[in-house]
């Protein structure tokens, strides 16, 4: 694997004294003993066990459920009856006006076959189990709708008559859930009229997240009328409001704790469903509960946007584009998760790849009678970008165009405008590392001896891709939007001059934590041993909306930046009254010597105190705390620029394709973590190989998971699908984004958009076929060469 | 359902438990505050709560507690002293090859047990053995670096 002084050579990096350096993991050495508290890890004396019963069937009305036998045994039990007849959006990132609210703690008609529609808690998991069997339930089937095209049609059932929109409530008809069109120009005119015009289909598959935790969570009644919440969850604000809503507790009794999260990729940014049925047993049973999802019910509880998406671009002689119409369908299953801001984030994507000059973009999203389809590392943008960069490789085909020379003729870069979360979040790029790796990229994989697929025989075939790709940072734009997006931190100077961070920030293993702590380090000139993150709850802490939009880094380290610049200010000014000086005649910096921040007058290095001694003489002289506490929002949205190039070998006699070789190239300004950057990614290698090669969760006719739970059944990357580690490149371009904290972009989603993309384009480049629907599994790569041969 | 005693040793710690005839020795485990082992998938495909029985591995999720009379359990925070990290922990961790943690206990007790069977690996070996034990945030690289550079280390 490429080393770090391969592929540090970011000019900026040495200015830095923690930031941008190799350091070890802040929770490495809890993990590895496995210390690290997870929401399944926490037990309560007294603790009452909760498992839930899932509809049999996709489709169903519950008439009624008799629960007095699983009474009798002496389990708690809840039904639709016990919680509040409330329905909610679990996410709490669009505006509440942009949000539609279709469900229900329990509802009153399962809508996907495993949709939670009964709980019960009892003393042990034993006994749970056999009230939950104890239960009975009477139910009157529906037809189920599953496939997304007959949805719509007059005669197919409806899942849903009515929703909110706001405080408005509206009709479904014919089981769309929303709509969004977006035109600039006139791309009808500018297609007809262009030299080339290029139309396919592409389809992407349903996938589960497959986060190694399942979803769990933990509710502590307290004596003074509060909650305890321990949870796996992406947002601990989010659940706090939410359940403070749903149950009608003021927001002050409702305490969420921040703890680790055993990985996530964006299936948490909603409140887990089994949170609210956690809580609504543990305040009937005035006793702690605790539930723990079997892998079946995760799979059963969210899966990535499953997208179909026309395209039709029209292009000139001279490479330029004239236009593009794009047409989108998502099957979001049973509930409206984020579906409607998903669909301007769709059109962003596309519009922010390429200069389309004009654009036509109509989208949908239909209600089916499966798992909830939710936001998966990149948003629908990996789903874009698979028909897109696609799509370039199949115009620089048939118009006999060089892919890199097109790419870099056409594409979105400085200076033009981005959207980085649909139509209302929009920024000026002002940094952009593509050109480099494009340049680095095809000298790193050897791109000009890729060879043409015709030339290419015998049972092995070897071939050469490549995608490039972005995905925004936070979801920041400088006047209102639809979404809600800003964090905070709260950043104190211990007496000693250690100093402590609070943030609500959460970490889904990609290091969010350490890049904060690191941020204010660097801001105060400390050693990083001299910071740490507390731990803190919904209580302790200022809002953030959630980490996701790869914001933690970008949002939420730029609130703990403003925090620390804050309290810097505040330091040279207690220090002033000790130095003599004027605050603006002294400076803050790190004394390598001393391994220590030192405040001095500038230009006097001989003249200096501590942190730790100053913090100490304001104490005893009484000047108090130095401490800052801030809410903050971004203004832009800058997105991260990655590409990958890879290599595949093609097995023509078994239809297995190989991922050999992988050069991922990332500009995402500074990199506080360097190992983190390089972590999203290699792990993103092995998600988006899934994702290309092996990964789909199929429904039966009866609207059950083909898998039944196995994860074998729904193949991820293992040890042995990765390229070996001399076949894997990183590579940093050396970009500074003059918004960001320290320079800083967000990398963890725009790791991951554009690797299927480059494995379909090798794919192609080994066997001439271009398959324009992911997975692309040894069943149909032999139908196609079979095809092919016929 | 018959109840029986077993004496069990769980990182060197002496045990006399009744247990159920259909515990999982996950559960007892957990129960018994060793939270280390996982649940991942309780039917044997993910290696999140893999454990070493008598020094070998196993799937603590497949192994009923009752089975496990007089014998002795290692669990990942087993490996580790209270100020000393073991060898293959502090591996994992410069390489960067713990992102959310949850496979890494599991992880690291398959790596010791291949380097136990087998101190000198080669990648094709790694990769081999490890490939029960699923991560779904590393992409395994830094795993497989780790381990492999672990083995090269204890050689020198
Ligand atoms: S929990 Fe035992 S193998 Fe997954
Ligand atoms: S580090 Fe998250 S599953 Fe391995």
């Amino acid at each position: 694997m490429a080393t770090y002084s391969d592929c540090l050579k970011g000019e900026g990096t040495f200015m830095f004294n923690v930031v941008s350096k190799k350091t070890p993991r802040l929770d490495a050495e809890a993990k590895v003993k496995g210390l690290e508290k997870f929401a399944s890890d926490i037990a309560l004396p007294g603790m009452l066990y909760a498992v839930v019963l899932r509809s049999p069937y996709p489709h169903a009305e519950i008439l009624r459920i008799d629960t007095s036998e699983a009474e009798a045994m002496g389990a708690v039990c809840l039904t639709p009856d016990d919680v509040p007849d409330v329905l909610y959006n679990e996410r709490g990132v669009s505006i509440p006006a942009k949000t539609y609210r279709d469900r229900r703690v329990l509802p009153r008609k399962a809508r996907h076959y495993g949709e939670a529609i009964a709980a019960v808690a009892a003393e042990s998991e034993e006994l749970a189990w056999k009230a939950l069997k104890a239960l009975k339930v009477e139910y009157k089937v529906l037809p189920p709708v599953l496939d997304p095209i007959k949805a719509i049609e007059p005669e197919s059932a409806q899942l849903y008559e009515r929703v909110f929109f706001g405080e408005e409530e509206i009709a479904i008809k014919n089981n769309i859930a929303c709509e969004r069109e977006i035109t600039v120009g006139d791309a009808d005119k500018a297609i007809a009229s262009s030299d080339f015009v290029v139309e396919e289909e592409y389809e992407l598959p349903r996938v589960y997240h497959f986060q190694l935790e399942t979803k769990s969570a933990v509710c502590n009644p307290e004596p003074d009328g509060s909650l305890t919440i321990w949870c796996t969850t992406q947002s601990i604000h989010n659940v706090r409001i939410l359940i403070g809503s749903i149950f009608g507790i003021p927001l002050s009794k409702v305490n969420v704790k921040k703890i680790p999260v055993g990985g996530s990729f964006g299936s948490s940014i909603q409140m887990n469903s089994i949170i609210p049925i956690c809580a609504a047993l543990a305040l009937k049973a005035h006793r702690p509960v605790k539930l723990v999802s079997s892998r079946e019910e995760d799979m059963y509880d969210h899966c990535k946007y499953p997208s179909r998406i026309r395209l039709r671009v029209g292009v000139n002689k001279d490479m330029s584009i004239q236009g593009v119409e794009a047409e989108v369908l998502v099957d979001i299953g049973a509930h409206q998760i984020q579906a409607y801001p998903l669909l301007g984030s769709m059109a962003g994507w596309l519009v922010s790849l390429y200069k389309w000059k004009n654009i036509k973009y109509r989208s949908r999203a239909i209600y089916t009678n499966k798992v909830p389809a939710c936001a998966m590392q990149g948003y629908g943008n990996p789903q874009m970008n698979f028909a897109v960069e696609s799509h370039v490789d199949l115009i620089c085909e048939k118009c006999g165009f060089d892919p890199i020379e097109f790419r870099l003729k056409n594409h979105v870069g400085i200076g033009d405008e981005f959207w980085g979360q649909g139509p209302t979040v929009r920024s000026i790029i002002k940094s952009c590392g593509l050109e480099e790796s494009l340049k680095t990229g095809s000298e790193l994989i050897n791109w000009k001896e890729r060879g043409h697929p015709i030339n290419k025989t015998g049972r092995y075939r070897r071939g050469i891709g490549l995608a490039r790709g972005f995905h925004t940072s936070s979801a920041g734009a400088p006047g209102p939007a639809e979404v809600i997006d800003y964090s905070g931190a709260t950043v104190k100077v211990n007496e000693d001059g250690s100093v402590d961070v609070l943030t609500a920030v959460m970490d889904l293993g990609g290091g969010t934590w350490d890049a904060i702590a690191k941020i204010v380090a660097e801001v105060l000139g400390l050693p990083l041993e001299k910071v740490s993150l507390s731990p803190v709850d919904t209580r302790t802490t200022v809002y953030d909306v959630c980490t996701h939009a790869s914001r933690g880094v970008f949002a939420g380290g730029g609130a703990a930046y403003k925090a620390a610049q804050e309290v810097k200010r505040k330091i040279l000014e207690v220090s002033s009254v000790f130095l003599q000086e004027h605050p603006e005649n002294l400076e803050l910096v790190f004394d390598p010597k001393r391994n220590d921040a030192v405040i001095r007058p500038k230009g006097v290095p001989f003249k200096s105190m501590t942190l730790g001694e100053v913090a100490r003489n304001a104490m005893v002289t009484g000047l108090g705390s130095i401490a800052a506490t801030v809410s903050f929002r971004q203004k832009t949205c800058p997105p991260s620029f990655v590409t990958n190039f890879v290599e595949v070998e093609v097995d023509t006699f078994t239809g297995i394709v190989k991922l050999l070789r992988a050069v991922c190239i990332a500009d995402c300004g500074t990199p506080i973590n360097p190992d983190g950057v390089k972590g999203q990614l290699i792990g993103s290698l092995a998600r988006y190989g899934g994702y290309a090669l092996c990964e789909e969760t199929e429904y039966s006719e009866q609207g059950r998971l083909k898998c039944e739970g196995f994860i074998t059944d729904n193949k991820i990357f293992t040890t042995e699908e990765m390229p070996f580690l001399n076949n894997i490149v990183v590579h940093f371009t050396n970009t500074y984004e003059p918004t960001g904290p320290l320079g800083a972009k967000g990398i963890g989603e725009a790791a991951g958009n554009s690797v299927a993309s480059a494995i379909a384009n090798a794919v192609y480049n080994a066997i001439g076929i271009r398959f324009t629907r992911l997975p692309i599994t040894p069943e149909k790569v032999l139908e196609a060469l079979r095809g092919k041969e016929a | 359902m018959r109840d029986k005693l077993i004496n069990l040793k769980i990182n060197g710690k002496k045990y006399q438990i009744t247990v159920k005839s259909n515990t999982l020795l996950l559960n007892l485990l957990r129960e018994l505050g060793y939270t280390d082992p996982k649940y991942g998938c309780g039917i044997g495909e993910c290696g999140a709560c893999s454990v070493l029985l008598d020094g070998q591995l196993t799937l603590s999720c497949l192994t009923l507690a009752i089975s496990c009379d007089n014998k002795e359990v290692i669990t990942a925070a087993g490996l580790s002293e209270k100020d000393q990290l073991h060898p293959l922990a502090q591996s994992l961790i410069e390489h960067a090859a713990i992102q959310c943690g949850f496979c890494t206990p599991g992880m690291i007790i398959a790596g010791k047990s291949l380097l136990d069977k087998n101190p000198n690996p080669t990648e094709e070996d790694v990769r081999q053995y490890l490939r029960g034990n699923l991560c779904r945030c590393t992409g395994y690289a830094p795993i497989v670096e780790a381990v492999l550079d672990q083995a090269r280390k204890s050689k020198s």
